[in-house]
């Protein structure tokens, strides 16, 4: 049985908030791919590509709240390997496209002086729609098709940033963080040797903790680079460009 | 119940088309064409770009309404005249466009106003605003305003992106200060050298001119909205994005037509010189057709003076 999994909702970025110090809006295209490794008997390692965009307002340098709105495909390898003999299968990789999630988040942040400061976030996802694959195969000689379902897949990770403003405005960030993500995965029909055929599976991620560090970059205009990477079983990066108001 | 609906659509369609041209009074005495209006001296150069500088979302919100490519106070008056042979159809349809304002597309707009919050009223516009970029983008190009479409093309791509799928208007902030190319079909022609032509007051659209009437065709086929299946969706959407857009003008109309003597002729007036106006200021931005001393449009001079 395979009861772990971890989902993610793109970048944390610098504790501090990129938002004019009166307060006001900045907005967010970002890319994150993410992977990760669960286990329960056997290691599977699962695949994302997310999209997304986001909201946020902060103001006085010290906190945001944001929302963000994307989507992701998701990619379990060997969810659909048998291990039973007698079970054969078309494929071994769970692969479903584009799902929306959404994503809200808020952020805190104390300066310490002039350069450095320290920060926390919390941030949760919550994906609105299924990820869904079909496998065909043959089970005892017999043919047959079934599918299987990821639902309710939903994240929440807390994070302490630590953040260091260098020469052009560059703020360099980095931290531990703690994350738990759940989700329910079925399989449509019970088949002898493939995993979650026993119905509806609570899964949930294994490793508990990582680590993330980004760099916060001034482009022109008021847009802003970020690009960051996060390691908990494995590691995971993305970029976002950030505009403020 | 079928029927009722078709003629609550039917009504918010040809209520909300009384944004453009409503007046309220009709006078009995039949003018002669052509009619003499007041309109700016093509002397002076025309500057192409405004200078005000946006302060804020809800204050940029109402540039629009001061970012005219020749608003300055350089032109001199001059009169030319425009013909308006359907006259008693005109004011009739004014007329008729009047009432469907007051009593149709005002109070449902404030009924809105009052629930709707001004910036979500903004986003709103700016939304739609942004689904306007195909006909303003390709009537750039026709009109060899390469700038401007590439204006245009910046605009789509970063208030879609970075806007929030063009609830925003992030590029038309201080820092990037792009500004809208607010041009046409009608526009395009004109840059062409296509005249005005006659007067007409069309019921539910308002004031325009067989040229410019060329523009709610044109206009309709490269807005997305349109598209939009089945027609009474469409209609709606098209319903509310008017709603919304007087919600956030009520008063500018009430204030034209308080002041005017005669509302009907003052409206024929600003229309005709804001058209025309936008055409030389448009003439100005383009590679082909600029000229040093821009004249008015075959079509109009040929008038009888």
């Amino acid at each position: 049985m395979i009861n772990s999994v971890a989902t993610a909702g793109g970048l944390f970025g610098p504790p501090q908030t990129v938002s004019k110090e009166t307060g006001g809006l900045n907005t967010v295209i970002g890319y994150w791919y993410h992977e990760d490794t669960y286990k329960n008997g056997a290691d599977h390692t699962i695949k994302q590509n997310e999209i997304y965009s986001q909201v946020a307002y902060g103001a006085k340098n010290i906190w945001e709240i944001y929302a963000r709105i994307g989507v992701s495909d998701l990619k379990i390898f060997d969810a659909f390997s048998s291990t039973d003999a007698s079970t054969t299968t078309d494929k071994n990789d769970f692969e479903e496209n584009w799902e929306f999630f959404g994503t809200l988040g808020a952020k805190g942040f104390y300066p310490i002086n002039k350069t450095f400061g320290i920060g926390a976030l919390i941030q949760g996802t919550y994906y609105f729609s299924n990820f869904t694959d079909d496998v065909a195969g043959t089970s005892g000689s017999k043919p047959f098709t079934t599918d299987l379902k990821v639902k309710n897949l939903w994240d929440v990770n807390f994070g302490v940033g630590f953040q260091a403003i260098i020469p052009y405005g560059i703020k360099l960030y980095a931290g531990p963080y703690i994350y738990f993500s759940e989700a329910k995965v079925s399989l449509a029909a019970n088949i002898p040797g493939l995993k979650y055929a026993g119905g509806n599976v609570s899964v949930e991620n294994k490793s508990i903790a990582g680590g993330f560090a980004g760099i916060n970059i001034p482009l022109a205009k008021g847009f802003r680079l970020n690009v960051e990477g996060q390691y908990s079983d494995k590691f995971s990066a993305g970029a976002a460009v950030s505009y403020t108001y | 119940m079928k029927s009722y609906l078709t003629l609550i659509v039917l009504f918010i369609f040809l209520a909300v088309g009384c944004a453009h041209s409503p007046t309220s009074i009709v006078l009995p005495q039949a003018r002669s064409f052509p009619q003499p209006v007041l309109l700016a001296s093509s002397s002076n150069k025309i500057p192409v770009k405004s200078s005000r500088k946006p302060v804020d979302a809800i204050d940029d919100e109402y540039k629009d309404d001061q970012n005219l490519d020749y608003a300055n106070d350089t032109f001199k008056e001059e009169r030319v005249e425009i013909a308006d042979p359907l006259e008693p159809f005109n004011r009739a349809m004014h007329q008729f466009n009047d009432k469907l304002y007051f009593w149709a597309l005002k109070p449902f707009a404030q009924g809105y106003n009052t629930v709707v919050p001004e910036p979500a009223r903004i986003s709103v516009k700016n939304f739609f605003s942004n689904l306007g970029f195909p006909a303003r983008f390709l009537n750039c190009l026709l009109q060899t305003d390469f700038g401007g479409a590439s204006t245009e093309f910046s605009r789509f791509a970063i208030n879609t992106v970075w806007g929030v799928g063009g609830l925003l208007d992030p590029s038309a902030g201080k820092e990037l200060d792009l500004q809208k190319q607010d041009t046409d079909l009608g526009q395009t022609l004109g840059v062409y050298g296509v005249g005005h032509g006659f007067y007409i007051v069309w019921p539910v659209y308002g004031p325009s001119s067989p040229r410019d009437t060329v523009t709610i065709g044109g206009d309709c086929f490269l807005y997305p909205p349109s598209y939009i299946e089945p027609w009474y969706v469409n209609r709606g959407v098209w319903a509310y994005e008017k709603i919304n857009y007087v919600s956030l003008r009520i008063g500018d109309y009430e204030s034209l037509i308080g002041a005017a003597i005669d509302p009907y002729v003052s409206i024929r007036d600003a229309y005709i010189q804001y058209r025309l106006k936008d055409v030389k200021a448009r003439k100005e931005k383009s590679l082909l057709f600029k000229d040093g001393n821009v004249s008015l449009p075959p079509a109009d001079q040929s008038l009888p003076k």
